[in-house]
C-alpha cells in the first residue's frame, strides 16, 4: 500500500486532536459564560451545550465592574505606549546600524544589558524609581516604562542596516538633513519591522498585569487584564459571570489576533532568522 | 518576546559599505560628507534617557536597597547582609526557591519538546493546515487571567479534568488540583506551558522550515522512513533552535505570574509560590521593599547563571 494514503488522513486526525486541547478551555468559557442558572455549570458528564443558552451573565459581568471603562483603558494604555516604543526604538536603532562614532559600541553594549535586566527582578526598583518620579497611579507610570526594549532596538537595527547605501546617500545629494533622512527616506523603508513591533506591542500591552497591578491603586485605571481579575476575585462563587468577563476581556485581542493572523506567525518567523 | 533570538550581536551586519569621504578609513556606513558628529547622539538620547531611568536607575536602586530594612513609609535603614542572612534561614524562601527549581524542571520539558513535535505536525503544505498554526498560536496572545480562569473550571474538583480522571479509572475519588499542595504547582506548570506552546512552536517552525527540503527527497530514495528522517536530519540541524527554545523557557519559567495569582495565589501555604511571586508578596503584600530586594538580587544571580549555562551548553552541543 502507498504509504502517502494513510497519512493524510492520520496527519489532520493528529491536528484535529491537538486543536481540541488548545481550544478546549477557551469553548469551556464561552460555554459556562452562556449556561442558564438552571443549568449546572459542573457536573459528571460535564455539559458542553449551554441549554437554553442565556446571555444574562454577560449583561451581569458588564454591569458588575465597569468594563467600558476598562476596555477604554486598555485602548489608551495600547494607544499611548505602541507609538512612544516604536519612536524610542526606532530613533535608538537607527544610529546603531547606519552610523560610526564613538561611543556606538558602549551603546550598544548598554542597550543588550536590558535583556539581563528581568521584569521580576527590576519590579521592585521601577516601582520605587517611579514613585520618585511621582507617576504612580497615573496612566504616564503605566506606559513609560515599556518605552524602551531591547527586542525592539536589535530587530531595527537589523531592519536598518539591510537598507541599500543609495538610498540616503542620494537624498544627501539632494540637500536633505540626516532628520529628514532617516523619516522620509530610511522609516518607510522598514515599515514591516514596525508593523510587527506593532502588532506584538499590542497584544504585550493589552495582556500586560503584574506592572499595573503594583503601579495603580485607583481602579478607575486598571486596564482589562486587570479588571478581570478583580472580577474574579470579587465574583469568583459566580462562575457563569466571571467566565462571562473573561469572554468579554478576551475578545478584542483575539478578534485582533484573527484579522492580523498572517503578520503574527511570519512576523515572529522573521524575528527569529536574526 | 523575541527577546533572546534577536540579541544574539551580529558584528559585520553594520549595513552596506560606501558613503563618501569619511575622516576614518573603512567607516563608510552612512556617514555623509561634512556631516556633523553630534547627529547619531541626538538621535540616541531618547532612548538612553529611557535606558537610564527605567533600567539603570532602578538596577543600582536594587542593589542598594538589598542592603536596607526599608517600608515606604520610614526611612532606609542600613542593615548590612541581614536580609541574605534572613532569606538563607527563611523557610518561606527556602520553599520558594525550591518550587522555582521544580517549576523549571517540569516547564522545560514541556516547552522544549511538545512544541517540536507540533512544528513536525503542522509543518507541511496541505490544505488547512495554516488554520492548525493559528489555532495552536491562540493562547499565545490571550490574557493569562483569561486563561487561568478557564482552566480553574478544567482544574474544579467537578469539572472535566476529574471527570475523565474518574471516568478512566485512574483516580477514585475528584482532586481538589488548585488546593492540593501536591498538585497546585504542577497545575500552574501545566497552564504555563499550554499557554507557551504554540510560541516555541514557532520558533521551531522557522528551524524546519529552513532544512533544505532536497535533504529529505535524498533521505526517502535512500529509503529512510519518517522516524529516520527525524532523528538523522530534523534532530541535529534543529539544534540551535532547541537552544533558543531552552534559554527562552527558563527566562519564561521565572516570570510566571499572573497564572499564579489567578490560580492559587500561591497556595496552599506557599506550596505553588516561586521566587518570583515571593518577591512581589513580601514587597506588595508585606512592605518589606529591603529584604524583597535582596531576595530579586538572588534570582537576578541564578537567571544569569541559567543563561550562561545554557549558553556554554548549546555552544558545546553546537561544536
Amino acid at each position: 500500500m502507498n504509504p502517502r494514503s494513510w497519512a493524510m488522513p492520520v496527519r489532520y486526525a493528529a491536528m484535529a486532536i491537538v486543536a481540541l486541547l488548545f481550544v478546549g478551555p477557551f469553548l469551556i468559557l464561552i460555554t459556562t459564560a452562556f449556561k442558564p442558572a438552571g443549568q449546572a455549570v459542573f457536573s459528571f458528564p460535564p455539559a458542553l451545550v449551554p441549554w437554553p443558552p442565556a446571555i444574562d451573565h454577560l449583561v451581569e459581568a458588564w454591569h458588575a465592574i465597569p468594563f467600558g471603562r476598562y476596555l477604554l483603558n486598555s485602548l489608551i494604555y495600547v494607544a499611548a505606549t505602541i507609538p512612544l516604543y516604536i519612536t524610542i526604538s526606532a530613533l535608538t536603532a537607527y544610529p546603531l546600524a547606519r552610523y560610526v562614532f564613538r561611543g556606538r559600541q558602549l551603546c550598544f553594549y548598554l542597550i543588550l544589558s536590558i535583556l539581563f535586566l528581568s521584569p521580576e527582578v527590576m519590579l521592585i526598583p521601577r516601582f520605587l524609581v517611579v514613585s520618585e518620579l511621582g507617576l504612580t497611579d497615573t496612566f504616564l507610570g503605566v506606559i513609560l516604562p515599556s518605552g524602551l526594549s531591547a527586542s525592539g532596538v536589535f530587530l531595527l537595527r537589523q531592519a536598518f542596516a539591510a537598507i541599500p547605501a543609495e538610498l540616503p546617500d542620494s537624498a544627501r545629494v539632494d540637500g536633505a538633513n540626516e532628520f529628514r533622512i532617516f523619516w522620509n527616506v530610511m522609516l518607510p523603508q522598514v515599515r514591516p519591522t514596525l508593523a510587527v513591533l506593532g502588532i506584538f506591542g499590542f497584544v504585550s500591552v493589552w495582556n500586560n498585569f503584574v506592572w499595573p497591578m503594583v503601579v495603580l491603586k485607583d481602579s478607575d485605571k486598571y486596564p482589562i487584564a486587570l479588571g478581570l481579575a478583580y472580577l474574579d476575585s470579587t465574583l469568583g462563587a459566580d462562575a457563569r459571570t466571571v467566565a462571562a468577563g473573561a469572554v468579554i476581556a478576551l475578545a478584542p485581542v483575539v478578534i485582533f489576533f484573527l484579522v492580523m493572523q498572517r503578520h503574527f506567525i511570519e512576523g515572529m518567523q522573521g524575528s527569529m532568522k536574526g | 518576546m523575541t527577546t533572546i533570538a534577536s540579541a544574539a550581536p551580529k558584528a559585520t551586519s553594520t549595513g552596506p559599505p560606501g558613503g563618501g569621504d569619511t575622516p576614518r578609513k573603512g567607516a563608510g556606513r552612512g556617514n555623509a560628507v561634512g556631516q556633523a558628529r553630534w547627529i547619531p547622539y541626538a538621535f540616541l538620547i531618547p532612548g538612553l534617557a529611557f535606558l537610564g531611568v527605567f533600567f539603570l536607575w532602578p538596577a543600582w536602586t536594587a542593589i542598594q536597597l538589598a542592603f536596607y530594612r526599608y517600608d515606604v513609609v520610614t526611612p532606609p535603614v542600613y542593615v548590612g547582609l541581614d536580609n541574605f542572612s534572613t532569606a538563607f534561614s527563611s523557610s518561606d524562601f527556602w520553599q520558594a526557591l525550591t518550587n522555582s527549581v521544580l517549576f523549571l524542571v517540569m516547564y522545560l520539558p514541556l516547552v522544549v519538546f511538545l512544541p517540536l513535535l507540533l512544528a513536525v505536525l503542522v509543518n507541511s503544505k496541505i490544505r488547512a493546515v495554516s488554520s492548525f498554526r493559528l489555532l495552536y498560536y491562540l493562547p499565545v496572545v490571550t490574557p493569562m487571567v483569561a486563561i487561568a480562569i478557564a482552566w480553574s473550571y478544567v482544574f474544579h474538583p467537578r469539572g472535566g479534568l476529574n471527570w475523565a480522571l474518574l471516568e478512566l479509572g485512574v483516580i477514585d475519588e475528584p482532586i481538589q488540583f488548585l488546593l492540593d499542595p501536591t498538585w497546585s504547582l504542577p497545575a500552574v506548570v501545566a497552564v504555563e506551558a499550554w499557554h507557551g506552546l504554540g510560541y516555541f512552536m514557532v520558533i521551531y517552525l522557522a528551524g524546519l522550515q529552513a532544512i533544505p527540503q532536497d535533504l529529505y527527497s535524498a533521505a526517502s530514495l535512500d529509503g529512510a522512513g519518517w522516524w529516520r528522517q527525524l532523528t538523522s536530519i530534523t534532530m541535529p540541524l534543529i539544534r540551535p533552535y532547541l537552544a533558543v527554545c531552552l534559554v527562552l523557557g527558563g527566562v519564561f519559567s521565572m516570570q510566571a505570574f499572573a497564572s499564579i495569582y489567578v490560580l492559587t495565589g500561591g497556595g496552599p501555604q506557599g506550596a505553588s509560590s516561586t521566587l518570583g511571586f515571593y518577591i512581589w508578596t513580601e514587597a506588595f503584600q508585606r512592605f518589606n521593599f529591603g529584604y524583597a530586594s535582596a531576595v530579586g538580587l538572588i534570582l537576578w544571580a541564578l537567571l544569569l547563571t541559567f543563561a550562561a549555562v545554557s549558553h556554554r551548553l548549546s555552544r558545546g552541543e553546537a561544536e
